[in-house]
């Protein structure tokens, strides 16, 4: 009797080790971690002292639950040992608390960059639900549609946008309709653009008007949307593949991810005047699509916006608090021509006022120029790349030339340098004493 | 008379030996249908591994899980990378229309940009990701060119024990040589599965080019499959190991796997 116990007893245990390998086993194969690790290192040639000094982790988890379903978790360990580009502890009032990152020091901040849940039901509808970065537009460099994320412009451009972009909580769900994909966007995270304070390397002083000589100004509180339902942003895209031409059609009702500067000018208790300053977050409506054909060895794409009420600075003295209101068209073409380990890739970006207004510190009518040459080398071990943004009207822009290698499998070396020109009262100009030769490593496991 | 008649045609057959084996030996048209004929299944799922390895050895290493579907004639193929971690999700899709006269439609994207570009996919020479295999290549997978090359079956030899037929393939104008990247080829196409074994290729100026070697080729699921490629760059010294696993051609792959928006929501 006791022997068939104990034959029993072994036949379980055997049973529920086999069950618990058989689960280990499970468990191996649907999760999955990676860490990617980068480091950049830039010298600013004016102040010849390290502009930047930045190291990153970035681990990332996924687990699959079934065939159809996944949890992904991507996160940030972002150290700038220099503490320059965004320095002391910034206050993060544009971003919502659920998406501030966790500062530890000065220096060193943790981000939950990005935490989903995917599922695709029967086939027919997918949904992303979860903090994430959501992308649109055709563009490279200068952005139309791609405003459904906000962005973080500690370096104002300069950034990989991939690091750039500030991930939101928010829904995407994607279905077909016949041959059009149908994806609806839901962003409920009231977070905005990350702008620089006065004294960083990269605030973007072009965007405000300077006082007259002897009169201060005054910064109020930004207004910020803080309604989880009433101020959640939604968008709309359909897509479709036809005849060899890709298209889609977009549309975006969301918060302006910079705030109208309302301003005024009023008089202290000490007769003294002062410009009082009234940021405030705004709705606004954009629609828009994009293209793109390819014909022999060029691809040929483009895309529009048209924005609804856009709000601007004002020269005009009669302007109402210093902001008028137009509606904005832009539209950008660009070509991509591929031969052999060559990439060429030119882009003409337009920008049109509609009304007549007097908007400060641009034309009605703007135009960019972007250029980017690339070349694969050594069975893509090497590649050397130039990208050139230049804008017409005002004759500023910035050459960023960069060289990467890949030393192993894992390891891959930058070495680039970025460099503006034009007047400093310009968006690019602006940043010509910042100017850089930047040394960076990425490695991944 | 008969004696006489008998003793003629085999004085003509001792005379005329090759006309005679030439004849017994397939077209090289022939063959190539043949190796369009060969089941591949429906769909398919796979590991790819990508060795690459310069002259000097250094070695890099990219994995990627390859999936592919026909639809009617038409076949779609997405390949998704594992690794190197930092390039992770970046994937790639075609489009290959059985008209030949239409270029595949192309995309690849990339996580770094979180954008999916459109790609030419007119440069049909153009190498494979840094591979020494070629779109082209890699988009016939141990088949032959049926509309590309003159072919000339020049005889039977063995490789790796396997009775293979032996062509020779001149593309048919310079255009094609051009787009191809290849003056001369010499093939070896296994006479029972029809299966490419090796090939030779010569550039476009004539100089010995790249050696193929399909190997480890077995039965999965009932389909011949191949297991590794290896390529060599004889101008270079570049190497490319591909090497496939986790083949599976019964798994159930979604129609939507093979858009876009796939591209972005990654396996």
């Amino acid at each position: 009797m006791l022997q068939k116990y104990k034959i029993a007893i072994v036949l379980l245990l055997s049973l529920a080790g086999a069950n618990a390998q058989e689960k280990q086993n499970k468990f191996k194969e649907s999760f999955k971690a990676s860490l990617v690790v980068t480091s950049d290192f830039s010298y600013e040639f004016n102040s010849e002292s390290l502009q930047k000094s930045e190291i990153i982790f970035k681990p990332e988890f996924s687990y699959r639950l079934n065939r159809k379903s996944k949890f992904v978790l991507k996160g940030q360990l972002y150290t700038e040992l220099n503490d320059n580009l965004e320095a002391g502890v910034p206050k993060e009032n544009t971003v919502s608390n659920m998406s501030k990152r966790l500062f530890i020091g000065d220096r060193t901040n943790l981000e939950l960059r990005e935490f989903y849940f995917y599922t695709s039901i029967k086939n027919i509808l997918r949904l992303t639900i979860g903090k994430q970065q959501i992308v649109w537009g055709e563009t490279d460099g200068l952005k139309l549609l791609d405003v459904v994320n906000p962005q973080n412009f500690r370096e104002f451009i300069l950034d990989d946008f991939e690091d750039s972009r500030i991930p939101l909580w928010s829904l995407k769900a994607e279905f077909d309709i016949k041959t059009i994909g149908v994806q609806f966007v839901w962003i409920p995270d009231n977070t905005y653009h990350i702008t620089q304070d006065f004294d960083a390397p990269f605030f973007t002083k072009s965007l405000f008007q300077t006082p007259p000589e002897g009169v201060s100004a005054v910064f109020n509180k930004t207004l910020k949307p803080n309604r989880f339902i009433a101020d959640s942003d939604i968008g709309l895209k359909l897509s479709t593949f036809t005849k060899g031409w890709d298209l889609s059609l977009n549309y975006f009702y969301y918060y302006d991810d910079l705030p109208v500067f309302y301003s005024q000018l009023n008089i202290s208790e000490t007769n003294s005047p002062f410009i009082e300053i009234n940021p405030k977050f705004e709705r606004q409506h954009l629609i828009g699509g994009t293209f793109n054909k390819v014909i022999g060895s060029s691809t040929f794409r483009g895309e529009v916006a048209y924005i609804f009420n856009q709000n601007l600075s004002s020269t005009n003295s009669n302007a109402s608090r210093g902001i008028e209101t137009s509606n904005v068209f832009k539209s950008a073409i660009g070509i991509d021509y591929i031969k052999g380990e060559n990439i060429i890739s030119a882009q003409l970006f337009s920008d049109i006022i509609t009304d007549d207004i007097s908007p400060y510190n641009r034309d009605k009518f703007e135009t960019n120029t972007s250029l980017k040459i690339s070349r694969e080398m050594m069975n893509d071990n090497l590649t050397a790349e130039v990208l050139w943004v230049h804008n017409a009207n005002h004759g500023d822009g910035y050459v960023k030339p960069q060289v990467s290698y890949w030393i192993n499998t894992n390891t891959q070396l930058f070495l680039g340098s970025s460099i503006f020109y034009g007047n400093e009262t310009q968006l690019f100009g602006q940043f010509k004493d910042k100017s850089r030769i930047s040394l960076g490593m990425r490695w991944g496991i | 008379m008969k004696t006489k008649l008998i003793i003629g045609l085999l004085a003509i057959g001792l005379l005329f030996p090759a006309k005679s084996n030439a004849q017994s030996l397939p077209s090289g048209k022939s063959i190539a249908d043949k190796t369009h004929a060969r089941d591949e299944g429906v769909s398919m799922s796979r590991t790819l591994t990508m060795e690459l390895k310069d002259k000097r050895g250094k070695v890099r290493i990219r994995e990627t899980t390859s999936l592919r579907k026909y639809f009617g004639e038409e076949k779609r193929l997405a390949i998704f990378y594992l690794t190197p971690k930092s390039v992770m999700g970046t994937a790639f899709l075609t489009y290959d229309y059985p008209d030949p006269s239409v270029d595949d439609d192309q995309w690849l994207y990339m996580p770094a940009l979180r954008k999916t570009r459109r790609i030419s996919a007119a440069n049909r020479g153009d190498y494979f990701l840094g591979t020494d295999l070629t779109y082209e290549d890699i988009k016939l997978e141990t088949r032959i060119s049926r509309d590309d090359y003159n072919y000339k079956t020049i005889g039977k030899e063995l490789i790796n024990g396997h009775e293979s037929y032996v062509l020779e393939g001149n593309p048919i104008n310079d255009k094609i040589a051009k787009e191809l990247g290849y003056s001369k080829v010499k093939l070896w196409v296994d006479a029972k599965i029809w299966m490419l074994r090796k090939a030779d290729s010569w550039d476009i100026a004539g100089n010995f080019l790249k050696t193929t070697e399909i190997t480890d080729i077995k039965q999965v699921q009932g389909i011949w499959t191949y297991h590794q490629i290896h390529v060599k760059n004889h101008k270079t010294n570049h190497q490319t190991y591909f090497r496939i696993s986790d083949i599976d051609y019964q798994t159930e792959i979604s129609d939507d796997t093979f858009t876009k928006e796939a591209l972005v929501n990654g396996l």
